[in-house]
């Protein structure tokens, strides 16, 4: 554990100029984002090659604090940008930054459909449970039981596994990991990002001072510890006054496999049209 | 923990000591990850299977990679049900490590048990308190005397070295089968049958010489002094750095993430709120508060340093 990460100095891949960032006090997209440029770091991808496509929302603003090529987009869009991106500069690494509600409301759709192409991308979505950003409303990801603005009684809507969706959907790399095994998550966005087709990952992250405060989750040092303690099996999960976020989920790689990937189809069938004009 | 069917041993007969074992005789052997701790285990099942007993093991290594615990439970007699040791029924001990000799003595007869211990002490490698230069070492401090005390009949060889003797490290654990084989009935002959199957053919020659030396230090032992050789207490491994935190005090937004979750406590928020190396001695240079601090404010170093006199590098 000494020897790996001696030579990443995460500042190299800041706009420091835009530093501090503007998250609250512990919250986890901040490890999230360590976790990608560490990655970015290992795999030795030139600044100049990557694109970082993000939506809108807390985790949406990380896009801004990358030194790299960074398109700061529409709510629920980044995965519509990056495929026009992706399309067109096949030799660019583009990774989509977006949040549980960027990802799955709003852009829903989008996730969807970009999972049934398999576009050589890579997705995070920073799943803390919430509409972060905007004040705290509920999200397709919150927790049975949780306050939110939107919930002052309690969720009573069931949430979505992220990952069975993806799966579903036809990604062909899907995987999920929390917050507090940076250096687990760094590998596991290595592997997204070295996967030939699409590669999503749900990055199970804290929103500290908004969900944490509401659902009087305590301090961001014992948030990020329950991350692991709340890993229980789902029986424990049963009791309504005992509300647990889904990390009862499996986390590592859930999903790989080798479909087709969308652009390079999509330019062998423009290949084979060009011919048969001529 | 995984039961392992035992390989039969083709054309050999059993032999004529068998009815007599109504009671399954247990042999625990333990040691850390890459020992060979696995092996002693089958060269002993296989042995005793070919004998006619009915033959039990199991064991655990999952830890093995990180130089974690390993251990093996065997037992044979005419019928045997479970197939693990209860606590005070080991009939022998073998331990390949020091420590992991002690961490099991519990599970060895209190009146009849053999104990068998290699001196050789292995650090774990995620004991990082001490690495630190000049730490002082919180390994076992136990004595081998004090240990002899303690048990029916105990031997502490110094089978790693031997086995260096001899040209090859890893046939240490061959030097203790050699001395397991003082303590169990086999004939000498199929304990060499056995043995040369499990080790790789070019090493053959080298395991043989081993097993001998194994044999004959008991034996020596036996009719010598009764107190075992003193395990030497190795020097605190050093780590050639110094862990240095540079702290971005402006990025700190004191979370208190770090300060909690440092294994060694030794952050803290200052006056002014800003996270601060209050104990710098007791740092490890663990990088876990520069992974988890959401603002990067803290940057680990390990910086190269001269490795103080008296420790091995
Ligand atoms: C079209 C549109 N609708 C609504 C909004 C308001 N809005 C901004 S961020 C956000 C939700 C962000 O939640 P999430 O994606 O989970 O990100 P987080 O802040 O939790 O990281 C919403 C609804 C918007 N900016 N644009
Ligand atoms: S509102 Fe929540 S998600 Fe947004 S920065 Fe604050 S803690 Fe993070
Ligand atoms: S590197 Fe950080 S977390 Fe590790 S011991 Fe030192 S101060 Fe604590
Ligand atoms: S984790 Fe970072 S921001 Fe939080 S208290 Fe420690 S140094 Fe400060
Ligand atoms: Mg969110």
């Amino acid at each position: 554990m000494f020897t790996d990460a001696p030579n990443f100095d995460i500042r190299n891949y800041l706009r420091m100029e835009m530093m501090p960032h503007f998250l609250c006090p512990g919250c986890g997209h901040g490890m999230a984002l360590r976790a990608l440029l560490w990655a970015l770091h290992e795999l030795d991808i030139d600044k100049d090659k990557l694109a970082v496509v993000s939506g809108i929302g807390c985790a949406g603003r990380l896009s801004a604090y990358i030194d790299a090529n960074t398109f700061h987009t529409t709510h629920g869009r980044p995965l519509a940008y990056a495929t026009g991106l992706a399309l067109a500069r096949p030799d660019l690494h583009v990774v989509v930054i977006s949040g549980d509600g960027d990802c799955l409301a709003i852009g829903g759709n989008h996730l969807i459909h970009a999972c049934r192409r398999n576009l050589k991308l890579t997705c995070l979505m920073l799943n803390n449970e919430i509409y972060g950003m905007t004040g705290g409303q509920v999200s397709p990801t919150t927790s049975e039981t949780r306050l939110t603005t939107t919930t002052p009684l309690g969720n009573t809507e069931p949430n979505f596994d992220a990952c069975a969706l993806a799966t579903a959907a036809g990604a062909g790399f899907v995987g999920r990991e929390v917050t507090r095994h940076v250096p687990k998550l760094k590998e596991l966005i290595k592997a997204g990002l070295q996967h030939p087709g699409f590669a999503f990952v749900e990055v199970l992250s804290d929103c500290t001072e908004v969900y944490g405060r509401k659902n009087d989750m305590g301090s961001s040092a014992e948030m990020v510890m329950r991350q692991k303690s709340e890993m229980r099996p789902s029986v424990y999960r049963d009791s309504v006054d005992t509300p647990f976020r889904s990390t009862d989920l499996p986390t590592g790689i859930l999903t790989r496999n080798d479909r087709p990937e969308y652009g390079a189809s999509l330019r062998r069938a423009a290949a084979l049209a060009s011919k048969g004009a001529h | 923990m995984n039961e392992s069917s035992i390989a039969d041993l083709s054309g050999s007969e059993p032999v004529a000591f068998n009815a007599a074992l109504a009671e399954p005789f247990n042999v625990l052997i333990v040691g850390v990850g890459g020992q060979g701790v696995i092996m002693v285990s089958k060269v002993l099942a296989t042995l005793a299977q070919a004998h006619g007993f009915e033959v039990k093991q199991s064991e655990v290594h999952g830890m093995a990679k990180r130089g974690g615990t390993v251990f093996s439970h065997v037992r044979y007699g005419a019928r045997v049900w479970s197939p693990t040791i209860a606590k005070g029924e080991a009939d022998v001990l073998i331990a390949l490590e020091w420590a992991e000799g002690l961490r099991w003595l519990p599970y060895l007869k209190r009146e009849t048990g053999v104990f068998i211990c290699d001196t050789k002490r292995i650090v774990p490698p995620f004991a990082c308190l001490n690495r630190r230069p000049g730490a002082t070492l919180r390994y076992s401090g136990e004595t081998a005397e004090q240990v002899a005390a303690y048990v029916a009949e105990g031997y502490a060889i110094d089978a790693t070295r031997m086995a260096e003797e001899l040209g090859n490290e890893r046939a240490a654990n061959v030097v203790l089968l050699g001395a397991l084989s003082t303590a169990l009935e086999f004939p000498l002959p199929e304990w060499e049958r056995v043995i040369t199957q499990f080790v790789p053919k070019k090493s053959v020659a080298v395991n043989m010489a081993a097993f001998g030396l194994g044999r004959s230090w008991i034996a020596e032992a036996r009719t010598a002094a009764p107190a075992a050789e003193a395990p030497v207490r190795p020097a605190p491994v050093h780590t050639p750095y110094a862990p240095r935190l540079e702290i971005t005090a402006e990025w700190c937004k004191s979370c208190d993430i770090c300060v909690k979750l440092c294994p060694e406590r030794c952050l803290r928020l200052n006056a002014e709120r800003v996270v601060e190396l209050f104990a710098p001695e007791k740092c490890t240079g663990c990088r876990l508060c520069e992974w988890l601090c959401p603002d990067f404010a803290i940057r680990v170093h390990l910086d190269a340093e001269a490795v103080p006199e008296g420790i091995t590098p």
